[in-house]
């Protein structure tokens, strides 16, 4: 059978035997063609695993095969080492066993606060971003949808009451499950995994706590962290690690920041029925965004509660008699808070990983220097993910570990598409977007078409609260290519990544008036939008002049 | 050779008419189809029957059915009805939740109610503002070019029109067995004085599996009996097995393969009686059996309207009648009964008639849902349909998944998508998604659809994290792949 086939390939590599012997690592039994596409939240029921399986099967050993007869014997203990086993380490690591490369991965041992000497199968995304974050945004939203119910008829005996700690050891169980996932993925699709922490000795040898590896390529892929500027009492700050992690809710607290993580926690910390007070060195949240989805995003937010001081830059933090502590910034001082944390950006994880011993270059913020294929200046060594500081996200991060080991295992040189990708941040309401920017989009093009949709969603009518909706297409007036899609409300990042497809493909915004809208839903209004907002215009000495017409929403 | 419509330069022959167009039912294929000739500079009468939340022969409302007995109210409904399952999640999340919680239906009535009565107000006033004449009454058509409109005073108001529009939807059918007159169409179902404590529901299409989402979100003890083994029938088989275990985890009884044989009043409320011989007793029994056109008081025989056999205005691809003056858009005609549709072939209409632009509304790859708790959406071909329709072999890829705040929440309900694709030309054929915001999420999906998208355009969108929606493009291997010709299994 074609997978006992592909299996005794890779095993009957006596430098492999060998080292399985060595680290007394169990040799993998599970056959390789029990390789799922795996994502942590799908858990495939098994009659469709099973088909799944027998089509991947077959394609692997057709590939296997064939590289069989090309490839000469290789002297190296594995064909990629990676070091760090988060997004795009897995991926990475995984498509090249799939790929019939030999393959090992190290990662420091598991921890829910990441350090010098603690990560975890799985990364930030797993561990400390995107999945225990969403966590904590779903369960922060039930305040809302409690204040939302009264309005439908609900009526509780007593008002519901939050208990942190049944969350906390809700959220770590998961995590433990998640963790235990990611590292079946790799064990089921024959990477090698080591624990501990990974440092390159030169361009073709691995460290891993005292023992050498050797291999063909090294790809580093070990993350990013938070940062946090040293000022006077930096350390009763907490980070966004830690602010996943709390023992107990914090009574009131400062979010020092105005991106995204800033934005996410005071709606997680606010829900949660925290008093949350933000603060941003600018006038406005979310630098970057399309300024009216900036605008929007903190107006709404403010509605529900959260404060933001704008234009306050932190210089210290004093911790008084009772516990409490003060953020002392350029406009005074802001005093009782239980807690303080700092979302104030994230470097990349390259310090004391040789990078500089083999000459692998770094830009100034400490991000690894690739080319378009994710290739450093050390040809046999390569980066992807937030160590690269692209474009920091999950999804990119498997993009750029899937194409890369494409481009090394597949004889397909591939190159990432940064183009058109969509995000969303997870305030409450989110955010999602895709494309370009008005501001963008007029540098970019000048003549551009704005339509908008600022409205009250039909819950909102019944449940009285104050909440809008705001929808933005940003249109090429000569092309009618739609540019961008922006949207700050309920369901935002759901309904945009349908949008996403769509403007990744380069579609007019006669295509999405093509469309007949799904009733009724709030995503039917970017299929609906008929008179622009504006029309913006180079005017002809080159200055942008902008008609304004009246929506006769006719 | 359909264009006629130049009413900027009125000529001799025209100027004799009341109006270039009147419009007989102001719901939302109506009311978009004056407003937009308006806008064209037509002179657009429009008649509607006075409004009340329950339809009749006399009774309607600006706004139609979408407004006042459909869409809107319906989504009222499903949003309070979800707080249960909501509440219900919350838990787990840390929340402490007194287990008496109450719902008071009255109060949601009453909400929804000024809610519609809002918009009934908003549509009166758009078709002020466009510059369209109201009537209040009942349209009949006298002739080609004539109208006449009975006020509620009895009083009758004839007008000559050169173009008349038939907009007048459709009703709420009722099965003809025994004691029929005991139970209650969706009309009444969306307002009910008094929220039922059992109700039985007869039907297996879309408003039969929503109502028994509201009611059953809103604690009543739900029945569901229908004819097939699924509901749903049209849908993608699949998805018609998703929805059905859903409901059913949900709480909700479901009787397939079975029918109501009779009615009888009791003391204790509705005794119900099943074609197995099984007898329940409700206190609401809805009758959820499909919809028929508004055509019978019309008098489209007079002026020789032809219908189809559903009682449906036949018309063309521009919606116009076997009567040259005479049009149609909307249920009333019985095409896809959906208002985006209705709103679609109105501004067709529009375009076409008095703006110089014929233009077909295009009824291809619309996309729909229902709102089950949770929801299905799909755009595009069922795998069935698929199968049927490909030249070449049918590639299916599908995810199911336990979403993400289940994980936590311990709610046993996989999300299911489904993909399918020309393997020929990688066009993507048709999407659905049966779980939370499926509606929301499937309107992006259908312009990419629309549009011809290939499943290398999905591949290449980076995916939104952490999403359901992502699942979309991130679908990398094929679950099963049908050969061309291979007939589906199945007489679901």
């Amino acid at each position: 059978m074609a997978s006992s086939l592909t299996v005794t390939n890779t095993l009957s590599s006596p430098k492999l035997k060998t080292l399985y012997r060595k680290l007394s690592i169990p040799i993998p039994t599970t056959p390789l063609s029990s390789r799922l596409l795996f994502n942590p939240k799908t858990l495939s029921s098994p009659s469709l695993s099973l088909n799944r399986t027998r089509t991947r099967h077959r394609s692997f050993a057709a590939r296997a095969e064939s590289q069989n007869g090309a490839e000469p014997p290789s002297h190296y203990d594995f064909d990629l080492f990676t070091i760090g086993a988060g997004s795009g380490g897995v991926r990475a690591s995984r498509f090249a066993a799939n790929f019939g490369a030999s393959v090992a991965v190290c990662e420091l041992p598991f921890s829910a606060i990441s350090s010098e000497t603690t990560g975890g199968v799985g990364g930030t995304c797993v561990l400390r971003g995107c999945v225990p974050k969403k966590l904590m945004v779903y369960a922060s939203h039930y305040s809302y949808e409690f204040e939302e119910s009264h309005g439908f008829g609900w009526k509780y005996d007593v008002e519901p009451k939050h208990d942190w700690s049944t969350l906390m050891a809700n959220k770590n169980a998961e995590l433990q499950r998640l963790t235990g996932i990611y590292k079946n993925i790799l064990n089921n699709a024959g990477v090698t995994l080591i624990e501990g922490r990974g440092k390159i000795v030169d361009p073709h040898t691995i460290d891993v706590d005292g023992k050498l590896y050797s291999a063909r390529h090294i790809l580093v892929s070990v993350g990013g962290r938070p940062f946090i500027p040293e000022i006077p009492g930096s350390e009763y700050v907490i980070d966004s690690d830690a602010a996943l992690d709390l023992p107990s809710k914090p009574e009131k607290i400062a979010i020092v920041g105005g991106g995204y993580i800033a934005l996410e926690f005071a709606g997680i910390f606010n829900g949660l029925t925290s008093e949350v007070h933000v603060f941003i060195r600018q006038k406005k949240v979310l630098r970057g965004f399309d300024e009216e989805i900036r605008d929007f995003a903190a107006e709404q937010m403010s509605l529900r509660g959260i404060e933001f001081h704008t234009e306050e830059s932190p210089q210290a933090i004093i911790k008084s008699s009772d516990g409490s502590l003060s953020l002392k910034t350029n406009k005074g001082t802001a005093e009782g808070f239980s807690h303080i944390m700092f979302a104030t950006g994230r470097r990349p994880n390259t310090k004391n990983l040789g990078l500089e011993t083999v000459g692998v270059k770094m830009n100034k913020n400490g991000a690894i220097e690739v080319d378009e294929y994710s290739r450093t200046s050390v040809p046999s060594i390569w980066a992807v993910g937030d160590v690269t500081d692209r474009v920091n996200l999950t999804p990119v991060a498997l993009m750029e570990g899937g194409a890369l080991a494409k481009t090394l295992f597949q004889n397909e040189p591939t190159k990432p598409d940064y183009r058109a990708i969509p995000s969303a941040v997870f305030s409450q309401p989110p955010i999602g977007q895709v494309g370009l920017n008005e501001e963008q989009a007029i540098q970019e093009y000048g003549d551009v078409d704005i339509f908008t949709a600022n409205f009250r969603p039909l819950k909102a009518t019944l449940s009285g609260l104050p909440d809008r909706v705001l929808m933005k297409l940003v249109v090429c007036a000569k092309t009618n290519k739609v540019l961008g899609l922006h949207m700050c409300g309920e369901d935002s990042p759901e309904i945009v990544q349908g949008f996403a497809v769509a403007v990744k493909a380069g579609l007019t915004k006669a295509d999405f008036d093509a469309t007949v809208g799904v009733h009724p839903t709030a995503g039917e209004e970017f299929v609906t939008m008929r008179t622009p907002t504006r029309k913006i215009r180079q005017a002809a000495e080159g200055k942008t002049d902008s008609e304004v017409k009246a929506t006769a929403g006719v | 050779m359909l264009i006629d419509g130049e009413v900027s330069q009125p000529n001799e022959e025209e100027a004799h008419y009341d109006f270039d167009l009147f419009v007989i039912g102001a719901g939302s294929g109506g009311v978009r189809a004056s407003r937009f000739s308006a806008s064209y500079g037509a002179k657009v009468g429009i008649c509607e029957l006075p409004f009340h939340p329950i339809s009749s022969e006399v009774i309607g409302g600006v706004g139609g059915t979408c407004v006042i007995r459909g869409c809107v109210p319906k989504k009222i409904l499903v949003y309070g009805a979800s707080f249960r399952g909501e509440i219900e999640d919350a838990r787990n999340y840390g929340w402490e939740v007194s287990e008496k919680i109450d719902f008071n239906w009255k109060k949601l009535l009453h909400k929804k109610t000024e809610e519609i009565v809002r918009l009934n107000g908003i549509y009166k006033r758009l078709l002020n503002n466009s510059g369209v004449k109201l009537y209040e009454g009942e349209g009949k058509i006298v002739g080609p070019n004539e109208v006449e409109v009975t006020q509620l005073d009895g009083t009758k108001l004839s007008y000559t029109a050169k173009h008349i529009l038939i907009s007048t939807g459709g009703r709420a059918t009722r099965p003809a067995i025994p004691g029929q007159e005991l139970a209650i169409t969706s009309d009444e179902a969306l307002s009910l004085e008094e929220l039922p404590k059992r109700a039985v529901i007869l039907g297996g299409g879309y408003i039969a599996v929503e109502f028994a989402s509201i009611w059953n979100g809103m604690g009543v003890t739900v029945d569901l009996f229908f004819r097939k083994e699924l509901p749903l029938r049209g849908f993608d088989d699949e998805m018609r097995a998703v929805v059905a275990r859903n409901l059913e985890s949900r709480g909700i009884n479901l009787h397939p393969r079975a029918t109501l044989s009779e009615l009888i009043k009791t003391e204790d409320g509705i005794k119900v009686i099943t074609d197995h011989g099984e007898e329940l007793i409700a206190d609401v029994v809805l009758f959820a059996t499909g919809r028929a056109p508004n055509t019978k008081r019309l008098n489209l025989e007079a002026v020789g309207v032809e219908l189809d056999k559903t009682g449906a205005v036949k018309v063309d691809e521009y919606s116009r009648t076997n009567i040259p003056s005479i049009w149609a858009v909307g249920d009333v005609t019985n095409r896809i009964n959906l208002t985006p549709v209705a709103l679609m072939e109105g501004t067709c209409f529009a375009k076409t008639v008095f703006g110089g632009q014929p233009c077909k509304p295009d009824h291809k790859d619309v996309a729909c849902a229902v709102f089950s708790i949770p929801p299905l959406s799909v755009v595009g071909l069922s795998e069935e349909q698929a199968i049927e329709e490909a030249n070449g072999d049918v590639l299916v890829f599908t995810s199911t998944f336990n979403p993400m705040k289940n994980t936590v929440s311990g709610r046993q309900e996989k999300t299911i998508m489904k993909l399918l694709v020309d393997a020929e030309t990688d066009k993507v054929l048709g999407a659905s998604m049966c779980g939370p915001d499926a509606p929301e999420i499937i309107q992006g999906i259908a312009v990419a659809l629309k549009c011809g998208a290939t499943k290398a355009q999905f591949d290449s969108t980076v995916g939104i994290h952490p999403s359901a929606a992502e699942e979309f493009v991130t679908m990398r291997s094929v679950t099963r792949r049908v050969a061309a010709g291979s007939k589906p299994k199945t007489n679901l």
